[in-house]
Parts: C-alpha cells; sequence; structure tokens
C-alpha cells in the first residue's frame, strides 16, 4: 500500500467520524424546554381594558397586526414584589435577546388585583419595563372569566404590612399562536435564555 | 510520493488504530457491564394519564392508584401527562387543561418534589438520572480511542523503531545481501579506526 492510499483512508476515515458526528448533533428535532399543550387550548376571545383606557380585545388585536406570531401573556399585579417584576424583567430581556424577530412578539399582563390595578396604574407600572407591554385590567367578572379560561388560581393574603396584601397567584407564561390558542407554557424560573430558544422555534414554525 | 519512513509509520499507525480501537472498545464495554444500572436505557416518551373523576377522588381524599408516587426519568425523557380529568391539573412545572395533555422535556438530570394537584398528597417526586446509552458509549470510545492510539503508536516506536526494507539486491537474496553489506562497511569503518 503506497503512501498516498494511507493517506486517502485516513481522510475517509475522518470525513466517515466527521459525518456521524454532524448527523448526530443536528438531525435532533428542536426539544422545547417549555411545556407543550397539545391540542393547544382554545381559550376563546376576550375583551378587557388595557393601560389607556382603550377597550382590548384578544381576536382584533390579533387580526390588526399579521406580524404578530406568538403573544406571551402573563397574570400578575403592580404590588407583587417578587414573581411579577422578574417575570417582566424576563419578557423585557427576552425582547432584547430575540433582536429583530421580537417585532413578531407581544407582550401582555393582565392583573389578577382589579382592585388596585386601574389602566394608569397598569400604564405608570409597565412603562418602568417597556412601554410596548399591553397591560390589561377590567371588572372583577370579566377578569375571573379569563382567570378560569387560562387556569389561573388567585387569592388574597392578608399580611398586615402598611402596603396592604398580597396575591397568592399562577405564575405561569402562557404563548397564545396566532389563533389565540394555548400551545406552549413556560413555568416559573424557566430563564429568559430558555424562553427565548423556544420563542426562536416558535416563531419559526409559524413562519413556515 | 515515496518516503519509505512515512509510509512505514503510516502503515503503523493504521494498525495501532485497529489495535487502539478494539482495546479501548473492549474497556469501555467491559465496564459498562459491570457498572450498569436499571435506568440506563435510551430516552423515551413517558405517558403519565390522569384517569376521568381524579379530582373528585383527590377532593375526597382517596388515591388514584394508576398514578405512582414518584416516578424515574432519564435525561432526554419526554414526560407526557395526559388529562382525561374534566378539571385542569398541575405538576409542578406542567399544566394540563381539561381533556388535553401537556409534555416536558427532560434535559437535565435532577431530583425534585413538585406540587400536584392529582395527588392525595399534593406532592409527586421526580428523578432525572443521566443513562448510560449506546451514544454515550459511543462518545466514551471515541473520546478514549484517539489518546490510546497515541500512546500505542509512540510505545511501538519505542519497542520496534521504524526501520526502511533492506534494498533489494540483483540475483540473490536481498536481506542476506543487506546484511552481508552491512558487516563489510562496518568491518571497514573499524579498519578505518585503526
Amino acid at each position: 500500500m503506497k503512501t498516498r492510499h494511507y493517506f486517502l483512508l485516513g481522510v475517509g476515515l475522518a470525513l466517515i467520524f466527521t459525518a456521524i458526528l454532524g448527523a448526530t448533533v443536528f438531525a435532533r428535532p428542536y426539544a422545547y424546554q417549555g411545556s407543550i399543550i397539545d391540542p393547544p387550548l382554545q381559550v376563546g376571545d376576550f375583551e378587557l381594558v388595557d393601560q389607556y383606557e382603550q377597550p382590548f380585545r384578544m381576536s382584533e388585536y390579533l387580526e390588526s397586526d399579521p406580524d404578530i406570531r406568538a403573544v406571551l401573556v402573563f397574570f400578575g399585579y403592580t404590588y407583587c414584589p417578587d414573581v411579577c417584576p422578574i417575570t417582566l424583567i424576563e419578557f423585557k430581556q427576552v425582547k432584547t435577546l430575540l433582536g429583530e424577530q421580537a417585532e413578531h412578539l407581544r407582550f401582555v399582563f393582565i392583573t389578577v388585583d382589579p382592585e388596585r390595578d386601574d389602566p394608569e396604574k397598569l400604564r405608570r407600572h409597565l412603562d418602568i419595563y417597556d412601554p410596548t407591554f399591553v397591560g390589561l385590567t377590567g371588572d372583577q367578572t370579566r377578569l375571573e372569566e379569563v382567570w378560569y379560561r387560562f387556569g389561573v388560581f388567585q387569592a388574597k393574603q392578608e399580611v398586615g404590612s402598611s402596603g396592604g396584601y398580597l396575591v397568592d397567584h399562577t405564575s405561569r407564561v402562557y404563548v397564545l399562536d396566532r389563533n389565540g390558542d394555548i400551545g406552549l407554557t413556560f413555568g416559573f424560573g424557566m430563564g429568559s435564555d430558555a424562553m427565548a430558544q423556544d420563542l426562536r422555534q416558535k416563531i419559526r414554525q409559524s413562519t413556515r | 510520493m515515496k518516503n519509505p519512513i512515512l509510509t512505514l509509520a503510516l502503515r503503523r499507525l493504521l494498525i495501532v488504530t485497529v489495535i487502539g480501537l478494539g482495546l479501548t472498545l473492549l474497556f469501555n464495554e467491559g465496564f459498562f457491564r459491570l457498572q450498569r444500572e436499571s435506568h440506563d436505557r435510551p430516552p423515551q416518551e413517558v405517558v403519565l394519564l390522569i384517569p376521568e373523576g381524579t379530582s373528585q377522588r383527590v377532593a375526597q381524599g382517596e388515591p388514584v392508584p394508576s398514578i405512582p408516587e414518584e416516578m424515574i426519568f432519564v435525561v432526554g425523557d419526554v414526560l407526557v401527562v395526559r388529562n382525561q380529568d374534566t378539571e385542569s391539573h398541575q405538576l409542578g412545572p406542567l399544566w394540563v387543561p381539561a381533556l388535553s395533555s401537556a409534555s416536558l422535556n427532560l434535559d437535565e438530570p435532577m431530583q425534585y418534589v413538585y406540587k400536584c394537584s392529582f395527588q392525595t398528597s399534593s406532592y409527586m417526586g421526580l428523578e432525572v438520572k443521566t443513562p448510560t446509552t449506546l451514544g454515550t458509549r459511543f462518545q466514551g470510545l471515541f473520546l478514549a480511542a484517539p489518546a490510546t492510539i497515541i500512546f500505542l503508536f509512540l510505545y511501538s516506536l519505542l519497542l520496534y523503531p521504524l526501520q526502511p526494507a533492506a534494498p533489494k539486491a540483483v540475483g540473490g537474496d536481498s536481506s542476506s545481501e543487506y546484511v552481508r553489506q552491512k558487516k563489510a562497511s562496518e568491518s571497514n569503518l573499524d579498519k578505518g579506526e585503526k
């Protein structure tokens, strides 16, 4: 066997090894880090009031902008000391991480404390994070209907502090598709990096 | 390209590669068989079924026999919770609407006790372990083999240095001719020194 043959054999083996390695790494389908709901849950349309005191209807909101591929919905309240600020900061980070792709996303914050969260309070609160975030409130009955459809738990907790009561609530983030259905949820603490990766994939899928 | 030393080196490397791969495979597989555990299986989809009427049973404090209190997974498993109940259920980060299913990719080793709505104890233990799969074994082989091959190759050079074949003599046995010529040159050298 000549030297050239050994060389070619070596190159051939290296190519086969690289091909096997590449196929193993890149052929895997994307694995979502959030929780996939199958079939997607149809939450139906709902109407509330946004932070500019304008009526907000989800179906109209989705129809008004063909760029929207996903809407991130979070339930919280402006007096929340922990979970809500963290989630809103994560929303902001997700937006930054996605860069130009973020134009396909919308962020909606629905109150679980309508007693204190009026539109004005919501507007001032969301302006701290990102004025493009949509804040929604409304009367107790309408909100209860929305909470129920999203499976949201909320309960007042009297803590006897000067700041008033706290509200225990679901900390999950719901990802609505263009039809307004929930196909993906993110548990609290998942992190903005993981959320951004999943959303990038979601946007890619819905663009196809 | 005719470099006898290079040809010999490449031939030696090829032989040593085969031996090195064989040895690494033997050791890897041997130790794998010795240390094998029950969770050493490839990742798969694990389905957990929440039967109809679960929420009523849980509210009455009755256990749901089909749902285990602890589950062990391997990294890469997908937990699919199918909810046949008329109420939505929750298992830690997993929220399963009524008559729907939710899935979660278990991507990293962990040991958690999650709050759970379909257990009378309200909690469920989840453990995700790292399995030794065929892929892991191949990975081990490809990580260990190059070092073994290089080691064997260098060791072989020490034991059996590379020597090019003797030049072919016309009309005679090449090796004996080579030895004869070498001896002659050595004796000439000795004479010169004297």
